[in-house]
């Protein structure tokens, strides 16, 4: 529409997550048509497991479940969940796209949630799909499925077909958006830092779901070994990354991210004792500083330690972990006695595509992040894909991606 | 009389084996109001919409849907009815299954009664329901950018790529705005006035961008789709009327006087001043000390500026560029530089042998010298020693704070700024967008960025701006943000209006002006709300003292009248 070009192939968005949302958003208010492809059962990506974003305390629930039924809703957004692009091919004026949809056995489009498939099944694979999904439904899990059969005699809207097969389409598109945010990245490797060695020793994402409010939990702070409330809680920041062995790079989110699990704690259970052990606070955004650390020192009494662990270990009997650090303030080599530690820092882009990385439609740097698009050109990337991003800063390369695209005028280059 | 027309929906038995459906119907039946009532197993499922709406479009008809939840299926059914052409103040949904059948299902008889409340407070809503009278606008085709720096020059360039007339309004002589005060962008060292240059030759050949230098602006009114802003260009007054707006005016650095003997002693320069000095030439140094968090992240500014780790880790190797013996300390509170590219950019100068030291906020650097600097002394917090380093420059990052015009800006188009002064997003999940519809902020005037940064917020305005005045026309109420929004927008009466301002006051999206209302023999202030920014929060109507402001989807009547249902 606003190119003066009449362009028949969609754009591809890959990612439902806060980026791809409003790559799909702003490419359909600008008239192109989108196909938006997430691997999921719901759309909302990571945004949609925290139970509180920085540095508002909102709970991402309203602005999130806006933009995800104004996609719904669009006339030139197409929504295609649990799918994935299995392979790009490039033609000289566009591109081949396979888009591989894992069947979710149940069709949300005439699921009305009752629940009835999920008492039927005794291998317990049914499961609701995330709860502010719109509309929620239920979706069958395929490893715990054995195919009885009793959720489909017991759907009143005959939504469930255990038999439907994976679905292949190839599309022409005339480009693709990646963003397909980070994954958790295993931290056994690191063995400083303990980790699957003991419950409580969570990374900062188990340990944000283990807390939500719409949790298991219901916003209690608990101990996972133990189901007490802990004394006290070590946030180690830059596990995993600024770190030669596993990620160099600054994940750049976890600062925040650690400030702000350190406050809820504290506005939920006073008493629990809070240590975040750091190398640099990286609070660079709209109102960080003064969210974090400010309100922080002043108000809460959250200690701020400079230096990063070298042993985690749980004490004999299991009861509590053994920290080892040294602070890098006093110089004094310590350990200290936790009950939970939280490790923050292990986010790594998501891979583009099954397969290997020669096969791969855009370059990527030695870390998997989106570096250049075909021919050195800016690529179309946005969020973690493109590089470490909180939500404003995902957001914001998605728009830009999406003008970029949209003002291209001479269509996709050979 | 008799125009209600009732859909229960049983949700394939899950309601009415709780409630008590017969009692329901017969009950409905023998209301005044209702026409008809329809039983049906799966009103989200069978696609009925379409039917319902042609069977209540015809004269005052309304319809009462009782089913699930909004936040389950009934909220779709509503959009459905949207689509099939019944408006909001036309259709109601009750709750009967999550809020009767499930949560009262060990108690069937008062589920029921629970319901016939429901059905009874539904069917009074719908008796007072009211359209808002929508209007359409049409939207002026050209794109109004304030400030020609890096985010605005992007946004320029992006839209007119677009295919979109741009008016490009820069208060100072040339484009550039910060970027034309440094001598090296980061991290890809290039020349800044290339990337000036670049631009000054589109705005010349591209058709599409029209440059206007040294302007003041003088007004701006109107709304999204229609704003007219009145200026000065080089003495010249000119009118712009423009579909959007992005403000680009970017922020100014804050000078480092009172700290660090800045002005009394030579040598002890800003980071800016630095900056001027590379562009005149080499700058010869043995002993260069920087000194981070000048006046940033205190008291008095209690933030991070982004922006000076970067910028000192850059002239640091500058400066040891143009003298391969210079040596060069970083003093930091926090070396911020995060994600893949600034912490990649951190340890190159880390292996080029730029020294880092970290001081405490409470243990401050100290300047030595009498005319010049001499040395700096400063304490090592991750060794505890005190070390006193040889210095013949020192350079002070401080960080940036709102540009002079912010206020002014902020004022003339109704945006918020945040308490240091800096623009305001409506949300972090929209962060170019403002509470005016068709104004949008990027770069430093909105918070404090690199110019890499700037620019991709600078696009990511064009990308809203290019979408909203690719079109034609828009009804205002699509600027609602939920799709089938359950309102339209508040209406006065100005009748009855007494002119108290209390509405405008407390209208989060400047939605609500005063205006004088001269009719025959009287002369007074009333109300008038924008249609265009009114979100229909409600705000409005709440502190209204005699029921003028109106939700006209939900007045007055409607609401008393249920509330006075639920407890007869």
């Amino acid at each position: 529409m606003m190119t003066g070009k009449e362009s028949q192939n969609p754009v591809i968005v890959a990612g439902g997550g806060v980026a791809g949302l409003t790559a799909a958003l702003d490419l359909a208010a600008a008239g192109r048509y989108v196909e938006l492809v997430e691997s999921a059962e719901h759309l909302g990506g990571r945004v949609s497991e925290l139970d509180k974003i920085y540095p508002g305390d909102h709970c991402a629930f309203c602005p999130l479940w806006t933009d995800i039924r104004r996609v719904e809703d669009h006339e030139n957004i197409r929504v295609r969940l649990t799918s994935r692009i299995t392979a790009v091919e490039r033609k000289p004026d566009s591109i081949r796209v396979t888009i591989t949809t894992e069947p979710r056995y149940i069709d949300e489009s005439l699921c009305v949630f009752c629940g009835r498939c999920r008492e039927a099944c005794a291998a317990d694979a049914v499961r609701p799909s995330w709860e502010h999904a719109s509309p929620p439904s239920f979706f069958i899990d395929k490893t715990g499925c054995t195919k009885c059969g009793d959720c489909v005699d017991q759907c009143p809207t005959g939504a469930i077909d255990i038999e439907r097969p994976p679905v292949e389409i190839v599309l022409s598109a005339d480009d693709i958006i990646w963003a397909t945010g980070f994954e958790e990245v295993d931290l056994t490797p690191l063995p400083e830092f303990g980790y699957g060695t003991h419950p409580d020793i969570m990374t900062s994402l188990e340990f944000e779901n283990w807390i939500a409010e719409a949790g298991v939990n219901q916003g209690r702070i608990l101990r996972r070994s133990n189901g007490k409330e802990p004394r006290n809680i070590a946030f180690i920041q830059c596990a995993g990354a600024r770190d030669r062995r596993l990620l160099p790079y600054c994940s750049g989110v976890c600062c925040m991210h650690a400030l702000k699990q350190a406050q809820w704690i504290k506005r939920r259970a006073p008493e629990v004792g809070c240590t975040i052990f750091y190398t640099d606070l990286r609070t660079v955004g709209r109102d960080y500083f003064d969210y974090g650390l400010r309100s922080l020192r002043m108000t809460t009494g959250v200690d701020l330690v400079r230096g990063r662990p070298g042993m985690i270990r749980p004490l004999p009997g299991g009861d509590a972990l053994a920290l080892k650090y040294e602070n890098t303030e006093t110089q004094a080599v310590e350990i200290a006695r936790f009950d939970v530690v939280i490790l923050n820092g292990n986010l790594a882009p998501s891979q583009l595509l099954p397969g290997s990385e020669a096969d791969s439609p855009v370059d990527l740097d030695s870390q998997g992040f989106v570096s250049a698009g075909r021919d050195g050109a800016a690529p179309f990337a946005c969020g973690f894909s493109r590089e470490p991003a909180d939500i404003a800063e995902s957001v914001l390369r998605a728009s830009s991606s999406a003008v970029t695209l949209a003002g291209r005028k001479d269509g996709p280059e050979p | 009389m008799k125009n209600i027309t009732v859909f229960l929906c049983t949700c394939f038995d899950e309601i009415n084996r709780v409630v008590d459906y017969e009692r329901l119907c017969s009950h409905l039946s023998d209301d005044p109001r209702v026409a008809a009532v329809t039983v049906s197993r799966g009103l989200c499922v069978s696609g009925g919409a379409g039917e319902i709406g042609a069977s209540v479009k015809s004269g005052d008809g309304r319809v009462l849907i009782a089913a699930c939840s909004p936040l389950a299926r009934g909220d779709q059914v509503m959009r459905d009815l949207e689509r099939a052409g019944v408006p909001a103040f036309r259709r109601h949904l009750v709750d009967l299954r999550e809020g009767c059948a499930w949560i009262h299902g060990n108690n069937p008889a008062a589920a029921t009664e629970k319901a016939l409340d429901l059905l009874n407070m539904g069917l009074t809503a719908l008796e007072y329901k009211e359209p808002s009278a929508d209007v359409t606008l049409k939207i002026a085709d050209e794109v109004l950018v304030i400030g020609a720096g890096p985010a605005g020059m992007a946004a320029a360039t992006a839209l007119a790529r677009c295919g979109v007339d741009v008016r490009v309004l820069e208060r100072g002589a040339q484009p550039g705005g910060m970027l034309g005060l440094v001598s090296r962008s980061y991290p890809d060292n290039t020349d800044p006035s290339e990337k000036i240059a670049a631009f000054r030759d589109l705005a010349a050949s591209d058709p599409r961008i029209t440059f206007h230098s040294k302007v003041k602006i003088i007004s701006a009114r109107g709304y999204a789709g229609n704003f007219t802003v009145r200026f000065t260009a080089e003495g010249e007054e000119l009118q712009a009327h423009a579909g959007a707006v992005i403000i680009a005016t970017g922020g100014r650095v804050f000078p480092p006087k009172g700290y660090y003997r800045y002005g009394e002693v030579r040598e002890v320069v800003s980071q800016i001043e630095l900056e001027a000095r590379f562009r005149k030439g080499p700058v010869k140094k043995e002993n260069a000390v920087f000194i981070q968090c000048v006046g940033a992240r205190c008291e008095e500014r209690p933030y991070c500026s982004t922006i000076c780790c970067p910028a000192s880790i850059k002239n640091a190797m500058r400066i040891m560029d143009e003298n391969e013996n210079a040596r060069v300390w970083i003093l930091h509170r926090d070396i911020m530089m995060p994600g893949t590219t600034l912490e990649a950019y951190y340890k190159k100068a880390m292996e080029r042998g730029v020294r880092f030291i970290r001081y405490a906020e409470s243990d401050p650097p100290r300047i030595l010298g009498d005319e010049a600097v001499e040395t700096v002394e400063v304490r090592d917090d991750i060794t505890g020693d005190r070390r006193t380093i040889p210095a013949d420059l020192v350079v002070l990052s401080t960080p940036l704070i709102a540009g002079t015009d912010a206020e002014a800006i902020g004022d003339l188009f109704g945006i918020q700024r945040d308490s240091y002064g800096f623009f305001r997003e409506i949300y972090p999940l929209h962060p170019v967008e403002t509470r005016i519809d068709g104004v949008y902020i990027c770069g430093s005037a909105r918070w404090p960025v690199s110019s890499e940064q700037a620019m991709v917020q600078g696009e990511a305005a064009a990308m809203k701006a290019a979408a909203l005045v690719g079109r034609q026309t828009i009804r205002a109420s699509e600027f609602s943000r939920v799709p089938g929004a359950k309102f339209g927008h508040a209406r006065v009466n100005e009748d009855t209006c007494s002119g108290c301002g209390n509405c405008a006051a407390v209208c989060s999206f400047d939605a609500i002006r005063l205006q004088r209302r001269s009719g025959e023999g009287e002369f007074r202030m009333v109300s008038r709300v924008i249609k265009v920014r009114c979100k229909a929060c409600g705000n409005c109507l709440s502190v209204c003292p005699n029921g003028s402001m109106q939700m006209p989807e939900m007045n007055t009547k409607a609401l008393y009248g249920m509330v006075g249902k639920a407890f007869s």
